[in-house]
C-alpha cells in the first residue's frame, strides 16, 4: 500500500474536469510520473490547458518532487 | 510606507472609499509628489445575447501571496517608487462593482504612471486568479483575459 504524501490542487474550470479541488497522490519522484497517475485517474485532464506549480513556482520541464512537496494546476489566469 | 498593504484580497467588491483610505496612508510621506492608480469594474458584457451579471473571482492565494511581493519588489526598485497597493476581489462583485485597484505612489508622475500600467499588466497575466463569468438564470463562463 502507498501511502498518498504528495498534495495536489486544482483550480478554476480544473475542478469541473476532475471534479475535486485537491487530490492525495502518492509520492512520486517527478512531475511527468505524477502526470501519468492523474491521466488515468482524471482523462480529461490530458486535453486541458495548463499550467503546475511545485510549491508555489511554475515549472515549464519535469521537475522533481520532494516529499510533500505542493503541487497545482493551474487554467488560464484571469484576473483583474 | 511597505511595498505592497497586505491582505490584498478584499471579499466582494471592493468598496470606492477604499480608494480614498489607501491614498491616504501615503499622507505623512511628503517625499511623494504622485500617485497614479487604476481602478477595474465588472463589466456587462453581452455574450450570445446574455449579460455578464457578476463575476465569480477564486484564487492560488498562496501563490498570490508570493508572487505578488516578487512582482512589488521589482517594479518598487526598478521606478524608485514610495510603494504600492494592490486590492482584488474574492468572491462575487456585481457588474458595476470594483474588482481591482491599484495604486502607485511615487516622486514624480512619469514613473508613478509607468510603474502602475506594468503592475496592472503582471497582476493579470501573472497572478493565479480565475473569474468565472455569470449570467441571468445558471449558466456561466470563464473568464479569459486579453
Amino acid at each position: 500500500m502507498v501511502s498518498n504524501t504528495l498534495s495536489v490542487q486544482f483550480f478554476g474550470q480544473l475542478i469541473e474536469l476532475t471534479g475535486c479541488s485537491n487530490v492525495g497522490a502518492p509520492q512520486v519522484d517527478d512531475t511527468d510520473e505524477l502526470l501519468r497517475w492523474l491521466y488515468t485517474r482524471y482523462p480529461a485532464l490530458q486535453k486541458a490547458t495548463y499550467v503546475i506549480a511545485v510549491d508555489r513556482k511554475i515549472v515549464r520541464q519535469n521537475t522533481r518532487l520532494a516529499t510533500h512537496a505542493e503541487i497545482a494546476f493551474l487554467p488560464p489566469f484571469s484576473g483583474g | 510606507m511597505g511595498v505592497t498593504a497586505k491582505p490584498i484580497f478584499v471579499q466582494g467588491a471592493i468598496p470606492a472609499t477604499m480608494v480614498a483610505q489607501c491614498v491616504q496612508q501615503y499622507a505623512a510621506e511628503t517625499t511623494v509628489g504622485a500617485y497614479s492608480c487604476f481602478i477595474g469594474q465588472v463589466r456587462a458584457d453581452v455574450v450570445g445575447g446574455k449579460s455578464v451579471t457578476a463575476i465569480e473571482y477564486t484564487a492560488y492565494t498562496a501563490m498570490v501571496d508570493e508572487h505578488l511581493e516578487a512582482i512589488a519588489v521589482d517594479v518598487c526598485q526598478r521606478y524608485a517608487l514610495n510603494g504600492i497597493v494592490v486590492k482584488h476581489s474574492l468572491g462575487t462583485v456585481l457588474a458595476g462593482e470594483i474588482c481591482l485597484f491599484v495604486l502607485a505612489a511615487a516622486g514624480h508622475r512619469r514613473p508613478a504612471m509607468d510603474a502602475c500600467g506594468e503592475l496592472v499588466e503582471r497582476i493579470k497575466s501573472e497572478l493565479p486568479i480565475w473569474g468565472k463569468e455569470h449570467f441571468a438564470g445558471e449558466e456561466y463562463q470563464w473568464k479569459t483575459n486579453q
